[in-house]
């Protein structure tokens, strides 16, 4: 996948500045950790990117709304629905049969007959990580999807995440995922303002 | 252990019953007292009495045919109001001009009399017809009412989920809205069942359709065999309790509103 660029993009929340003239290339593969306070607009970055909001002015290329796959930062799990049944919810009736290997990734194996409200919140996170990464699309978009996940058991995910072959862009704040990342991208806000990038670290 | 359990919600079940059967006996002694044994079954009849009126009126063939009749109604009037208030439920919250046309026209129908509309219809149709038209009637503003106001609290974050997960409008119908509106539809059925019955047998002492417990009713006023109109009321209070309780356990038995594959 080629390169995702933002060109001068602002937005706001009704009085507040999220992103003014703010402009970020992302690389099209390996993944990459946002890292920044909380409320700094990384959310509202994500956002933009699966084309859950429009930017009020400037351009985001290199990725369109309906190719990406987009962990939002609460589970928005369904209580009525099995934890196989999220998955298939979201898979196209010839490819139900992948549901196996993401919930083996997500280290779900043998819950697949558990409803929601019988998990733990870190196996809901995993839960709702394994739907978003069975949704599939050009880019993965995943805001903090360790939230509540063990240290060493996220360290085992995002290991999978590093072998998937599209590009993969998320949030967190765990140095040991930052020191697993492929690149980490310092950001500083509102209004959102790239500080720096790391390479290959 | 177990005994004891049993034995404490036994007790706690049948502990209310019993202090208003106490109390309605205590009340009917009362006034037995007060008339002199000069006719207090035209005031307020013994509980036995009723019971005995009860047991009386079972025994007769015509009984159950009369019950049969009444619970037909009410279950087709209860049937066509959910399936019209669903319906027009769907349709208010779809489109807004639907809502501005047809909310006020179902507010008006919730606070008309039901009085009102049993003589109306009775006039445009046969009597036999009326208490079902009734029913209907007072069930669908519930059935609207309810569903109305959970299709507007449906979770707007699931939502946002269904349309970035590109689910299909069959699955968003099907896995967000029907499962959400579970506990709105319960509440508002049950809620119905209650006034089904109520407004129906109105209608029908009003109407006089055979065989009707209604009818039934009417006679038992008509001719001060107030035993029987105890009797009477017995039976649709309870057919009423009955059936909501089957209703509750029916739509409660499964999680969410829709089956599992």
């Amino acid at each position: 996948m080629s390169e995702i660029r933002l060109d001068h993009v602002s937005f706001r929340y009704g009085p507040k500045e999220i992103l003014s003239d703010f402009s970020l290339t992302l690389p099209g593969s390996g993944v990459t950790v946002l890292r920044g306070p909380s409320g700094c607009g990384k959310t509202t970055l994500l956002r933009l990117l699966a084309g859950l909001e429009r930017p009020a002015s400037g351009r985001i290329t290199g990725v369109s709304p309906g190719e990406t796959a987009f962990l939002f930062q609460e589970n928005r799990l369904l209580p009525w629905r099995t934890v196989e049944q999220h998955l298939t919810d979201v898979l196209p009736r010839d490819r139900r049969r992948e549901a196996e290997g993401w919930l083996a990734l997500t280290e779900l194996t043998g819950e697949e007959n558990t409803y929601p409200d019988a998990l733990s919140g870190g196996m809901e996170r995993r839960l709702a990580l394994a739907r978003c990464l069975a949704l599939g699309g050009a880019l993965y978009l995943l805001d903090e999807p360790f939230a509540g996940v063990d240290p060493q058991r996220a360290a085992r995910i995002m290991e999978g995440l590093k072998r998937l072959p599209v590009p993969v862009l998320l949030t967190s704040h765990e140095s040991n995922i930052l020191s697993l990342a492929h690149r980490v991208v310092d950001l500083e806000g509102p209004p959102l303002r790239l500080l720096g990038e790391i390479k290959e670290p | 252990m177990e005994w004891r359990k049993t034995g404490k919600k036994l007790i706690s079940a049948l502990l209310p019953p019993a202090f208003w059967l106490g109390a309605w006996q205590l009340c009917a002694f009362l006034v037995d007292l007060h008339v002199r044994g000069r006719g207090n079954e035209l005031l307020l009849p013994y509980p036995a009495t009723v019971l005995s009126a009860l047991v009386r009126l079972a025994g007769t063939p015509a009984f159950w045919g009369t019950v049969l009749a009444t619970l037909g109604r009410i279950l087709a009037g209860m049937v066509l109001g959910t399936a019209l208030g669903g319906l027009l439920a769907a349709l208010t919250f779809l489109s807004h001009w639907a809502d501005r046309l047809l909310s006020p026209a179902i507010r008006v129908i919730r606070a008309t009399p039901v009085v009102s509309f049993i003589l109306l219809i009775l006039l445009w149709t046969g009597r036999d017809r009326v208490p079902v038209v009734i029913s209907a009637l007072m069930v669908l503003p519930v059935i609207w009412g309810n569903l109305s106001r959970g299709l507007g609290e449906t979770d707007p974050q699931l939502l946002e989920m269904a349309r970035a997960y590109r689910f299909s409008a069959f699955q968003t119908v099907k896995l967000i809205y029907l499962p959400s509106l579970r506990p709105y539809f319960l509440s508002a059925v049950t809620t119905a069942m209650g006034l089904a019955w109520k407004s129906g047998v109105a209608a029908e002492v009003l109407c006089l359709p055979r065989p009707s417990v209604g009818t039934q009713i009417y006679n038992a006023k008509l001719y001060l065999e107030v035993p029987d109109l105890f009797a009477w009321t017995v039976v649709v209070v309870a057919l009423s309790l009955v059936l909501e309780r089957l209703l509750r356990t029916l739509l409660r038995s499964r999680k969410g509103g829709v089956s599992h594959e």
